[in-house]
């Protein structure tokens, strides 16, 4: 039993101690966030203008006006300048000290129309100040309560009838997080599967498996290297995590739709019982390819095959936001290979009975089981064939 | 007592029939010699025995019985396919084969260090295994192989590709071994190595036990036909004697069937010869292969 841990431990090492999983595995999603962050931050620079604005009141309701609500992080205040006439303004327009001007007519209370001057592009972003600056101003007076409520307008909010989950326009992007984690997990699983498929192909390939077999049991081995390679992705997806959590912690009190992120209890739930056996279940998979394949690039061309039906649910996304209970969905929950995928995009869509999730766990579990047989037997039967391929009904003949 | 035992081995790859009926037995303690061409079925009568492969008929006892999780630690395989972890250094590459084999990383260590130093690899511990020369990696494989302190020590084609000085410290390493009673099974076809270290050997063709017993015994069952002389005479014609074959200083005299060397011998004293050298010829391990596998037999 030591033997498997040695086994594990020696995998775990060799492919998280290196260069290339820090580079690869581990600051990829980190970098692409990043990156992603900076150039949502440069749209938003390039969106913003901080001339300040102008406005004429004809109507009175601007006299001695309050300040606007300062602005949400990444949009950059904008200065509002009252003019008395209309030649003021244009003339400050005319001068660049002003980006535009708005004119509020007397009537604009009655009618709610308003005008707005400017030269060149204007910038949504500053006509959003404006109107926050109008709105607040109209409902200084007003009961701080309702006028919260009139500013918010109408809240729709869907909630399970169980109370457990619910969606509004504060938190829609709810509904995306487990599609997006089931699409995070599935690359973290297939690159540490890379890992273990590469090892036991090198291990072929440079001849070190002779040497390994007289020393621990085929079953040990395999077992050893699948605990390894799932503690590898386990590693990633922590590390991951780390790198995604703490920037949400940071700026939720800054960002309004960050502080609407949850994770649903349901969601950790089905990342314990069908995640993990799923990971099992390509680890093993991926390490009985190694073990019948006679070199690395013919493994890649087996795992590209291995890949296709994971990502059908993503195929189908269509089909499954729109009937998220529908035949096919709980079809493809069952079946191993695309239950991954689908039970975490219907997790965000719908409340996924019990029952279906223990039977889905449970059908991962044994096929997680089944499979690591198989690699130790795929193992057993194609670890000295030195540049021949295993063929698969050779192992399942002799079983 | 008996160390290793395979009765009637059999096994096939397809049609191939790679070992066929194998028996021999080797005693503790022995420093045996497992013989043949290439191909001849000995890698995989090594695979056999050490449970790599499942015999179609026959049996294995290994170390008093069949082979076991546990007696893998009791046992030193230097297979011909040589491999070692080439991306990582070379001492942690010991280290994880010796925790293979049970040991300590303290254990690994120490005895790592002392072989590592006894084969000139100290300084190059920290060095990724693909960073070593070819001789330096195979110098490795044979601290990885005896790390452990094996009963049984299996290696196959130890020589290979190692220069002199170092097939020199292999054989000195090898003959240690034996001297401290570990159980070698020598696998080669360098007879000439296997001459000077073996006992007994046993010779595999085609999957078959060709020749099988202690060396001196087969190498007498195959003299007799010749006899080497060296003299400063001009030698006559003699009676029995079908050809003369000049060598290295010497004479070698092919001695018709029913010859016997000491029928030639009385001829030359009778004749005054000055013998200054005269035996009778034993054939090297080379030319006993030689004549098996070309299946000449022993001559008449």
């Amino acid at each position: 039993m030591t033997k498997l841990w040695h086994v594990a431990w020696h995998e775990y090492r060799r492919h998280v101690f290196t260069r290339r999983f820090v580079l690869v595995g581990l600051l990829s999603v980190p970098l692409v966030i990043l990156v992603m962050g900076g150039l949502i931050l440069l749209i938003f620079s390039l969106d913003t203008n901080t001339t300040p604005l102008g406005y004429v009141d004809h109507s009175g309701l601007l006299v001695d006006p309050v300040s606007a609500p300062a602005p949400e992080w990444p949009d950059y205040p904008v200065p509002t300048l009252p003019f008395e006439t209309e030649a003021a303004a244009r003339s400050a327009l005319d001068a660049g000290q002003i980006q535009a001007y708005y004119i509020l007519p007397a009537n604009y209370l009655s009618t709610g129309q308003l005008s707005v001057v400017h030269l060149g592009e204007f910038k949504s972003s500053a006509s959003y100040q404006f109107y926050a600056f109008l709105t607040a101003n109209l409902l200084r007076n007003t009961d701080p309560v309702i006028a919260n409520r009139l500013v918010k307008g109408t809240q729709i909010i869907v909630q399970s009838p169980d109370g457990s989950r619910s969606i509004s326009s504060d938190n829609w992007f709810t509904v995306l997080i487990p599609m997006v984690a089931g699409i995070a997990f599935i690359i973290a699983m297939f690159s540490t599967g890379g890992y273990l498929m590469q090892a036991v192909v090198e291990e072929k390939e440079n001849r070190t498996m002779e040497v390994i077999i007289t020393s621990v049991s085929p079953n040990q081995f395999m077992a050893g290297k699948i605990i390894g390679d799932t503690a590898i992705g386990l590693s990633q997806i922590l590390l991951w995590m780390v790198f995604i959590v703490i920037p949400i912690l940071v700026l939720r009190n800054r960002i309004s739709f960050l502080r609407g992120i949850q994770i649903a209890p349901q969601t950790l739930l089905l990342g314990a019982f069908v995640m993990f056996p799923a990971f099992i279940l390509v680890s093993a998979l991926m390490a009985a390819i190694g073990a019948t394949v006679s070199d690395a690039r013919e493994g890649q061309q087996m795992v590209s095959i291995l890949s296709l039906p994971i990502w059908i649910p993503y195929m189908l996304t269509g089909l499954l936001m729109s009937n998220p209970n529908s035949p096919l969905a709980l079809g493809l929950s069952l079946f191993p290979l695309t239950a991954p995928l689908t039970m975490l995009m219907r997790d965000g869509l719908t409340i996924l009975p019990a029952w279906q999730i223990a039977l889905c766990a449970a059908i991962q579990v044994l096929c997680a089981a089944g499979a690591i047989w198989l690699a130790g037997r795929a193992f057993r039967l194609g670890m000295l064939r030195y540049g021949k391929r295993l063929k698969w009904r050779e192992v399942f003949a002799k079983a | 007592m008996t160390a290793v035992e395979l009765s009637h081995i059999s096994k096939s790859f397809g049609p191939v029939k790679a070992v066929d009926d194998v028996s021999f037995s080797i005693e503790k303690g022995e420093l045996f010699g497992l013989l043949g061409p290439n191909g001849a079925g000995k890698t995989t009568s090594l695979r056999v025995m050490l449970d790599i492969f499942k015999p179609e008929s026959g049996s294995v006892d290994l170390l008093g019985g069949p082979m076991t999780e546990a007696k893998k630690d009791r046992i030193g395989y230097m297979p011909e396919e040589r491999g070692l972890y080439q991306d990582i250094p070379l001492d942690r590459c010991l280290a994880y084969l010796g925790s293979l084999k049970g040991l300590s990383p303290a254990e690994v260590r120490k005895r790592s260090d002392v072989y590592l130093e006894r084969f000139d690899l100290a300084a190059f511990k920290t060095k990724k295994v693909k960073e070593l020369s070819k001789g330096m990696q195979q110098k490795a494989q044979v601290i990885a192989t005896l790390l452990h302190q094996p009963e049984l020590l299996i290696v196959d084609e130890p020589f290979g590709g190692l220069d002199p000085v170092n097939t020199q410290m292999v054989k000195d390493l090898l003959l240690e071994q034996h001297q401290q009673g570990v159980t070698i099974i020598l696998c080669s076809h360098q007879m000439h190595q296997v001459e000077e270290l073996c006992d007994r050997i046993v010779l595999i063709d085609h999957g078959k036990v060709m020749l099988y017993g202690v060396l001196e015994d087969i190498r007498r069952q195959f003299s007799g036909h010749s006899v080497t002389v060296r003299t400063g005479d001009k030698l006559p014609a003699l009676e029995g004697v079908e050809r003369v074959e000049p060598g290295n200083g010497t004479l070698k005299l092919h001695l018709s069937p029913g010859t016997l060397p000491q029928q030639v011998l009385r001829s030359l004293v009778a004749q005054n010869i000055a013998l200054e050298q005269f035996e009778i010829s034993m054939p090297t391990l080379d030319e006993i292969f030689i004549r098996v596998v070309q299946g000449k037999g022993v001559e008449a």
